[in-house]
């Protein structure tokens, strides 16, 4: 008799909740794309959620490629990407929705290089880079370290980091065939903090248990390190922005989101992650 | 008491990394053990890494179209439908079809690309697309393509038809580039980078017989289409605008070639031209056309599309019609000088639904007005035709997307054609047409795309 009573006393609440959710018209988001923006995405999401209980978050990654895809199939309302849309994109989109999208600027990002803590390598040129990624150069003795093979780390093509990479640092030519893909930078840093010989590359938030080493223009001129002071007057020279895409102007609770996002609270969630803020 | 407890707690002290000694070596041989294992799965997941690699090249791909037609008039005397999804059998008001059933496969090496398109339906299976494509690994934005693919010209040749948001291309479409596609080789320019992505051409030569017919002259066609983009992105808005060219030939089989103009009798009419030399010269295939696409994103509604197409020209056909040939005419040729154009309006309504209204007129003879078609003139070596008439189709859709595979189109398309209010004769094949003939199509499709 009590247990019937417990069940119906279940059945009742759990049916008053979702009343209530229906009547509150909870507003859903969806959120998808970059893993260099998952963790900062889902603090957005925690920290926006706690003040705003009638809306609903929620928050994938998956890579930049395929935030953008579902961006276009109509499966996100928003995209997250660390890199920004290409032209063949922006035409899928601009046929099926009559947009070219919305394109926010929310963080930035210094896309770090990152080698083992064991590494004597402290720095090294974006020609150097470019080398060591096309297994141009495959011994760390030509570029300062010990004579052992170069590991490569790096991410997999649906990747915005990947992308970002191929074309501002490899200059559009492929990676080498020898780069293992991981399926994010927390795995491209977990690789290379195991491996002494190993370099990887992604999001300066993830740079954990490994070093990162400072990046030059060239030869001549000095290196630097990814600091919110360096990517913000262009020294260091590998950095970005971090988008976030929509397919239309935004308006109601996705436009207030996004607001929040861009304003002071959002911002200094940016800086608590790791990145640096868009102002 | 204190005394016996320091002394258990001694013996402890001395008891215990014994203890741990004699479990050091099992957790060592587990570990050891355990790194092993995860060796061996991390060697056996490179190696199938490889196979992986090499099947995400591999896309395949399709859309499927089942639908339902309506058509006020019953097929008795003259076709009815052609041009809305296909002819409607006699006697027969509405149908449920098939339109298209594709499967496509696409090896994407990056640089290579390798297509095979079929068209799967009720009737049976034809090749829509079998090409290989290549792009220069310098810069990645030059290429060559080759096989049965889109005949560069135009806008709503290539817009794919899973796409498209009318049932069917535009009447001069389907008559001047019946199949879309042409056996040939083209050169493309499509930068993904730098300065001039804005910037699209092809140009290309090609049999001229269509998709899916062998080459039956020895005149060749060119066909280039150059594309500029210009993006406001401050407005969400982006206006595209394109040019094209055609130039080819078809083969005339006889001495017989017409053209329109004055019959002696003062009408009008096709004029023959019997020169000797007219037995196996090219006539002229010549189309010249202008399309524009303008995006803009209407603010708490949608984004919109305007987008229209002109084209003018010279077209080789018969006597008895228009369109373009997959085979060598046998009876002299017909060159009529042409005129086509359409707009689209599409609105959409949030990410879901779709408003669409199209306006398409095609003059396959522009020398003739409908006044001109007189009761003395009759289909055959000197006649007007119903080929020469002119038609406009105004059409009006509603779309819903059910989800990122499955859409529903209803569209109605109102035909009207040019009324020959001076043909009186009612033993005359275009009496008919004396007045707008009720050849209205309404639509109700289905598509799956994956």
């Amino acid at each position: 008799m009590r247990s019937i009573m417990m069940k119906n006393a279940v059945l009742i609440v759990a049916s008053a909740i979702a009343l209530t959710s229906v009547l509150r018209g909870e507003e859903k988001i969806t959120v998808k794309g970059s893993d260099t923006m998952v963790i900062l995405a889902q603090r957005w999401a925690e920290k926006y959620m706690s003040a705003h209980p009638d809306v609903v978050i929620q928050v994938t990654g998956g890579g930049s490629g395929t935030g953008i895809s579902a961006l276009i199939n109509g499966t996100t309302d928003i995209c997250n990407a660390s890199r920004p849309i290409k032209p063949s994109e922006r035409d899928k989109l601009k046929t099926r929705y009559g947009s070219l999208g919305v394109e926010i600027k929310s963080a930035r990002d210094g896309l770090s290089v990152y080698v083992n803590e064991q590494s004597p390598v402290k720095e090294l040129s974006l020609q150097q880079l470019k080398d060591i990624y096309t297994s141009k150069t495959t011994n760390w003795k030509d570029v300062g370290g010990p004579d052992e093979k170069i590991i490569l780390y790096g991410r997999e093509n649906n990747s915005g980091t990947y992308v970002y990479f191929k074309d501002n640092v490899l200059l559009g030519d492929d990676y080498s065939s020898s780069m293992q893909s991981m399926p994010g930078t927390a795995a491209v840093v977990n690789a290379v903090a195991k491996d002494k010989w190993g370099i990887g590359y992604g999001g300066a938030a993830y740079g954990k248990g490994i070093r990162e080493v400072k990046v030059k223009k060239d030869e001549g001129s000095p290196a630097y390190a990814p600091t919110l002071e360096n990517i913000k007057s262009g020294n260091y020279p590998i950095s970005r922005f971090l988008y976030l895409y929509v397919k239309n102007r935004p308006t109601g609770a996705l436009k207030q989101y996004i607001d929040w996002i861009l304003n002071d609270e959002g911002q200094k969630i940016v800086s608590e992650v790791g990145y640096f803020p868009i102002r | 008491m204190t005394k016996y407890l320091l002394l258990a707690m001694g013996i402890l002290c001395l008891v215990m990394p014994a203890v741990a000694q004699q479990q050091e070596p099992a957790t060592k041989e587990e570990l050891a053990e355990i790194k092993g294992m995860v060796d061996g799965i991390n060697e056996s997941a490179a190696e199938y890494r490889v196979y992986v690699d090499a099947l995400r090249k591999i896309k395949i791909s399709g859309y499927m179209q089942p639908q339902f037609r309506y058509t006020d008039l019953v097929n008795t005397s003259f076709l009815v439908g052609t041009f809305s999804g296909g002819t409607f059998p006699a006697n027969t008001k509405n149908l449920f079809q098939v339109r298209r059933g594709r499967i496509k496969v696409n090896y994407d090496n990056n640089l290579t690309q390798f297509v095979i398109q079929i068209d799967a339906i009720q009737t049976g299976f034809t090749t829509k697309d079998a090409y290989l494509s290549i792009v220069e690994p310098w810069t990645k934005s030059v290429g060559l393509q080759m096989g049965i693919f889109n005949r560069p010209f135009g806008y709503e040749i290539e817009y794919s038809s899973s796409n498209r948001e009318s049932p069917e291309r535009s009447r001069f479409t389907q008559t001047l580039f019946p199949g879309e596609r042409e056996l040939g080789a083209k050169l493309f320019y499509a930068p993904q980078m730098g300065p001039l992505t804005m910037f699209r051409a092809d140009v290309g030569l090609f049999n001229g017989s269509g998709p899916t017919a062998n080459e039956y002259d020895n005149f060749k066609e060119v066909i280039g289409h150059l594309v500029y983009q210009l993006p406001f992105e401050q407005a969400n808005a982006e206006l595209d605008m394109g040019v094209s060219g055609y130039f080819g030939a078809v083969r005339n089989n006889t001495k017989f070639l017409y053209k329109a103009g004055d019959l002696p009798s003062g009408a009008k009419g096709f004029i023959a031209d019997s020169t000797a030399s007219n037995l196996n010269d090219g006539v002229g295939r010549t189309y010249v056309g202008f399309d524009a696409q303008f995006y803009y994103d209407v603010p708490s509604v949608g984004g919109a599309i305007l987008r229209g197409e002109y084209v003018f020209g010279k077209q080789p056909g018969t006597s008895s019609t228009s369109v373009s040939a997959s085979a060598q005419p046998a009876t002299p040729i017909y060159q009529r000088e042409f005129a086509g154009w359409y707009v689209y309006y599409i609105q959409n309504i949030g990410s879901k639904e779709q408003i669409v209204v199209k306006y398409d007129v095609f003059d396959p003879n522009t020398k003739i007005s409908s006044s001109q078609f007189m009761n003395t003139n009759a289909s055959g070596a000197s006649g007007l035709a119903a080929t020469d008439i002119k038609y406009s189709t105004i059409g009006f859709g509603l779309i819903h997307h059910w989800d990122d595979n499955v859409k529903f189109v209803l569209y109605y398309e109102l035909v009207k054609n040019e009324k020959l209010t001076n043909i009186t004769d009612t033993s005359s094949p275009l009496f008919p047409y004396a007045g707008d003939v009720n050849d209205s199509v309404l639509t109700f499709r289905m598509q799956c795309r994956f």
